[in-house]
């Protein structure tokens, strides 16, 4: 293990710095807080004696094994000391250590901190250079999901996301790599088994929205207004209802087909999910009930009334006052928390002149 | 409803706070500064701040946080501002440029803390300060906490916008390059989000729309009333961060400041956060993430100004957009009015993106 450097001192854990020949030629730099200080943190002796020598290496940036480890130990107990983080990844250059390893520490730390920012851009910095983004071109999909790095860094996000189904950072981690690497083709059935998981998984329904209009050729579409093809707005409103009647009172599957139809396909809201919405809630089953009293049906015809207005001017004034409507509904009947709201939103519910 | 937040015993927790943390603060040694500026707005939310810190005290605090303020030396143009804690001893002792670097984020908890104590900024080295924000504006717009790092989101947009309109000098800042990465961070759903694509989350949400409120820039939103929605939907009596997650205290600040920004100031049920709040209260003071959990200084300090949000008759007003009381904030904020900041940019530009945007 002491060629990979991060467990050299382990076995003299017990004993003081000060007390290791590793450390004898450097004399610790004190911390100095001044007279008067802010949020003073009550440091145990070990915490106190090893910043002292990480300041004593860092201060001269001391390129050296001992400094590396070190780090190791600094980063498990204070993972958002900015400046280790920078220190660590110069040691690592400069010593020419070992990237597989240095991931192997990334990954060991990552369970303890896995909501740390810090350590997630230093994965994606570490797999940026085992694996250069700009070399990879020539290479298809179909090499690069089987690519050891790629596919090391897709079951560890698939893990991480596993035993913390939201982690924001490891979804952001593995938007980065889906779309840096160019490997989409997993994705949707991945999202598909979270979602099966967990319906309520708007991280899930976020990430489908990434696949489906990041333009799947890692080409995330720079205009936000694009539109969509039908076939997909048409499966992707049967996809959504699916899981509406699994679980009515889901917020999620109600705000990504709205949302997903307000920016790509407008007039889909009232050509074909309204007649499907008006369909599910009139067929007497228990959902059906359900759904009619949660806020989301609601506040959904709200949107799609006064997209179809706005689309339909000689109509509008109908359609607005069923819009008018509903908020009315929603303020006493069905989302009275935010009644004020729904009153608000009854005012700006104007025809589109 | 009258407020029945134990305001003593959140003015002991913080006093406490700023007195001394446990052992298992050391995760938090590098963003004390972060934490001193957490304690001082929730004594200042609760009007507190002179009745529980003396004169004395309140001059030692100045001192300290000037300490931080990082020298020049002939290679750390990039790092100067304030660092997060005094994790290095003497700054002379370090050699080494990164070892001692200043970020974003300490510095606008600097500025606000020593507005807070009452200090008048004069030993600010502002040049330094803004000449630092020059050098950590990306290609993108974002802005990097400091020098060497991958890191850059909306948290570091934020810290950039505060402090220049803390200073009232926006020349480090490339105003239409930050509204464009906003605009592009605004998800299909309404939200904000870390970077585009990614999922809409409360705690960037505040710091786009608080970065675009300093900039006066709030009409470049490609659609304010979809935001909007999306902000008041995240109240499930508190504050969620993202959808169907928990409510969270901190959220009843991120969120709940977003939507008084927005224009919102009355459309959600201050009752429901107040009680959501109430029930995150420790007996023996501050305020939790989740109730039956421990409290933290950041939770407190949000929880107790998210708090003040909803009855704004008993408590001093605190700014949205900055995290500091009213009174400081608009006479910062008047004094650099907004006009100033547009004729900073290329401000014809953004008007044409303005346009095609709201069309």
């Amino acid at each position: 293990m002491c060629e990979t450097g991060e467990k050299c001192d382990s076995g003299n854990d017990n004993v003081p710095m000060s007390e290791q020949d590793t450390w004898k030629d450097v004399a610790p730099i004190s911390q100095d807080d001044g007279a008067n200080t802010i949020c003073p943190i009550a440091y145990t002796d070990e915490y106190r004696e090893m910043m002292g020598y990480l300041r004593a290496v860092m201060s001269k940036c001391e390129v050296s094994q001992r400094a590396l480890d070190l780090t190791s130990r600094v980063i498990v107990v204070n993972p958002g000391h900015y400046t280790v983080w920078v220190y660590r990844k110069k040691l690592v250059e400069e010593l020419g250590s070992n990237i597989e390893n240095e991931l192997d520490w990334v990954t060991e730390i990552s369970e303890k901190h896995h909501k740390n920012y810090q350590l997630w851009h230093y994965r994606e910095a570490l797999v940026s250079r085992l694996l250069d983004p700009k070399a990879v071109s020539e290479m298809t999909e179909e090499q690069l999901v089987v690519h050891p790095v790629i596919r090391r860094e897709l079951f560890f996000t698939s893990s991480a996301i596993e035993s913390d189904s939201k982690n924001f950072h490891a979804w952001s981690y593995r938007q980065w790599l889906v779309r840096t690497y160019g490997v989409w083709e997993q994705e949707l059935g991945f999202i598909d088994t979270m979602i099966n998981e967990d319906v309520r998984n708007n991280s899930a329904w976020n990430q489908r929205y990434f696949v489906l209009m990041g333009d799947g050729r890692g080409r995330p579409t720079k205009d936000a207004g694009s539109p969509m093809e039908g076939s997909l707005a048409d499966s992707e409103i049967d996809y959504a209802t699916d899981m509406i009647k699994l679980a009515p009172n889901n917020e999620s599957p109600w705000t990504y087909i709205v949302g997903l139809l307000v920016r790509h396909a407008p007039a889909k809201l009232y050509t074909v999910l309204l007649p499907k919405l008006k369909e599910l809630a009139a067929d007497g089953s228990e959902y059906a009930a359900a759904m009619k009293t949660t806020p989301f049906y609601w506040s959904a015809l709200v949107d799609i009334y006064e997209q179809q207005a706005k689309d339909l001017p000689d109509q509008a004034d109908d359609l607005l006052a069923q819009a008018s409507e509903v908020c009315d509904v929603l303020a006493t009947d069905h989302d009275p928390m935010r009644n004020k709201y729904w009153e608000f939103r009854k005012d700006q519910l104007v025809p589109n002149i | 409803m009258a407020s029945k937040l134990a305001v003593d015993k959140h003015v002991r927790y913080f006093r406490y706070c700023l007195d001394m943390l446990p052992s298992d603060a050391a995760a938090f040694d590098a963003i004390r500064m972060t934490l001193a500026h957490l304690c001082l707005a929730g004594l200042a939310g609760l009007g507190q701040v002179e009745a529980a810190l003396s004169a004395a005290r309140r001059r030692e605090m100045v001192e300290w946080i000037y300490a931080q303020q990082i020298p020049p030396t002939a290679t750390n143009a990039a790092h100067r501002g304030f660092r997060g804690g005094s994790l290095f001893g003497p700054h002379e002792l370090c050699a080494h440029a990164a070892a001692n670097s200043g970020n974003v984020a300490a510095t606008y908890s600097a500025l606000c803390s020593l507005l807070i104590l009452g200090d008048d900024l004069a030993r600010v080295d502002r040049s330094a300060i803004i000449g630092a924000l020059r050098r950590l504006q990306l290609d993108s717009g974002t802005f990097a906490p400091h020098p060497d790092t991958t890191e850059s989101d909306p948290r570091f947009i934020f810290c950039a916008c505060a402090i220049s309109a803390i200073l009232g000098d926006w020349s480090g800042v490339d105003t239409d390059a930050v509204t464009r990465y906003i605009v592009a961070c605004c998800s299909f759903d309404g939200g904000l989000t870390q970077a585009p694509f990614q999922e809409s989350h409360g705690g960037h949400l505040y710091c786009c729309i608080a970065s675009l409120a300093l900039m006066g820039r709030l009409d470049a939103l490609p659609d304010r009333s979809r935001t909007l929605r999306w902000a008041v939907f995240r109240q499930n009596d508190g504050y969620q961060g993202r959808m169907n997650k928990a409510p969270d205290a901190c959220y009843s600040f991120w969120v709940g400041a977003s939507v008084e920004m927005l224009g919102g100031h009355g459309l959600v049920d201050a009752d429901a956060v107040s009680r959501f709040l109430l029930q995150c209260e420790s007996p023996y003071g501050g305020i939790a993430k989740y109730p039956g959990t421990k409290p933290d200084p950041l939770h407190a300090a949000l929880g107790v100004v998210g708090y003040a949000f909803c009855y704004p008759d008993e408590f001093p007003r605190m700014a949205p957009e900055l995290l500091l009381p009213e009174s400081i904030a608009s006479r910062l904020l008047h004094a650099h009015h907004a006009d100033e900041v547009s004729s900073t940019g290329t401000g014809s530009e953004l008007d044409e993106s303005d346009k095609s945007d709201s069309n």
